[in-house]
């Protein structure tokens, strides 16, 4: 479940943030800030990708690098939603 | 963890600092007038409805790092009351090392308990943010008109912000245009030269704000989705607008028939050579164009080189036809849960921009000591 989650996810930055090139691997420990790959507008597509794809709700508390900076980060926020 | 909370009292300070660094690019500490006027604002006029206030972004060792500024507005959409917030100055400190604190303010300011969310001076990035939150842009309200008055002059005027020795040119610019206007005749969209026509059996004066905030509520009466002010909070708001020192002079006037019936007003600042800045003009239905002639004719009279505004779908119409031209520098958008409020934005029923907005306060335009 946690990889079609990594998936999911790694699809949907490549496409927003990459605009598609995935010729370089992405990597799931990779920080989307320290790289500059993201910024406000691409945190609200992304927390919107999240609610809608993965049927959850994102609190504002939950806006937080802890949760959202990284691929596997991402996964292990979904997954405790999940749960919860 | 870093948080998204009211703006206090506390804030003030912080907000100020902010605001004058990365919105006023100046390097000098925020002045007592700031600070004051960011309180006043934010807070005291805000207290008739404490649910729908401005946020900030606190950092882990609890120091501001971002703000968005809301205005509560009363507002009507049919016999409907209707809660709106008027989001205005928004700054984040770290935008590049924290996008995460921009993203959050706006993000709680438009889940809060107002019926209507918008913004009149969005820049590329807010307005890419407002779309990622679902916010629609309305581009019948996010023009900026400009009318050229004196070709010349407009010329140094715009130039004179980047060059500002263009100044010592101005007694030629005068002669060119006085030139061009005896050669123009006709309107053109380099200069203009009032000519004979309705507008002539019209007068405008001077208004009190008492007078003007009264006839606003008047002409405001014809939007479907309108501002619910009362007389005393539009008083208000106006005595906030009388000074806007880096636009020049306020000139408020009342537009009549000659048997004295109020067809029309607007708003504008202006100084002699300049370029004028209008924030709001209503007309009663049918006197758009004529209450526009009455504006033009009067920034003419003043000597302004030119003047602007932001446009509103009401007076677009009149707007074609009278050489206005037209730019894009910044958008208004709105975000509404409900489908008939967000229609009738969209299809420019909506009352906003100008006293319906951010644009009547000090923080645009004015200078503080």
């Amino acid at each position: 479940m946690s990889d079609e989650i990594k998936t999911t996810v790694r699809t949907f930055v490549v496409e927003n943030f990459l605009f598609g090139d995935d010729s370089q691997p992405l990597a799931s420990d990779l920080s989307f800030i320290d790289n500059d790959l993201i910024d406000s507008t691409g945190i609200l597509e992304l927390v919107g990708f999240l609610e809608e794809r993965f049927a959850i709700t994102v609190a504002d508390a939950d806006i937080v690098p802890a949760n959202l900076d990284t691929i596997d980060r991402i996964a292990g926020f979904i997954a405790r939603k999940q749960a919860a | 963890m870093p948080s998204v909370r009211p703006f206090a009292a506390g804030d003030v300070d912080a907000v100020a600092d902010m605001f004058q660094r990365l919105l006023r690019k100046s390097r000098l500490p925020a002045s007592a007038d700031l600070r004051a006027y960011l309180r006043a604002l934010f807070l005291d006029f805000c207290k008739h409805d404490p649910d729908i206030c401005s946020r900030v972004h606190v950092r882990d060792d609890g120091t501001v790092s971002g703000f968005l500024g809301v205005l509560p507005f009363d507002m009507r959409f049919g016999d409907r009351s209707v809660r709106a917030a008027a989001c205005g100055t928004f700054v984040s400190d770290t935008r590049e090392s924290d996008p995460f604190a921009g993203a959050r303010l706006l993000r709680d300011v438009l889940s809060g308990p107002q019926d209507l969310s918008f913004t009149e001076t969005s820049n590329d990035i807010s307005t890419s943010m407002w779309r990622s939150m679902r916010a629609t842009p309305l581009a019948p309200y996010s023009l900026e008109w400009l009318r050229v008055l004196k070709p010349s002059a407009f010329l140094l005027a715009a130039a004179a912000p980047r060059l500002p020795g263009l100044k010592l040119l101005a007694p030629l610019a005068r002669g060119a245009d006085r030139f061009v206007t005896r050669r123009g005749g006709q309107q053109a969209w380099i200069h203009y030269s009032p000519a004979a026509g309705r507008a002539d059996a019209l007068v405008d004066t001077e208004a009190e704000n008492d007078e003007f905030a009264g006839l606003c509520l008047e002409f405001a009466g014809r939007f479907a989705l309108r501002p619910d002010w009362d007389q005393t909070t539009l008083e208000t708001m106006l005595g906030h607008a009388e000074r806007k020192a880096l636009h020049g002079e306020r000139v408020q006037r009342v537009v009549r028939t000659r048997a004295g019936k109020p067809v029309g007003l607007y708003l504008y600042y202006g100084d002699r050579g300049g370029i004028g800045r209008t924030v709001q003009v209503m007309a009663a239905a049918g006197h758009e164009a004529i209450v526009l002639d009455r504006l033009l004719r009067s920034a003419s009279e003043r000597g302004l080189a030119a003047i602007r505004g932001r446009t509103q779908p009401n007076l677009l119409q009149a707007m074609i036809g009278s050489k206005f031209a037209f730019l894009q520098t910044s958008a208004t958008l709105v975000h509404a849960r409900d489908p008939e409020l967000l229609q009738a934005a969209v299809n420019g029923q909506a009352f906003l921009n100008g006293l319906a907005g951010e644009g009547w306060t000090r923080l645009i335009g004015d200078r503080f000591g």
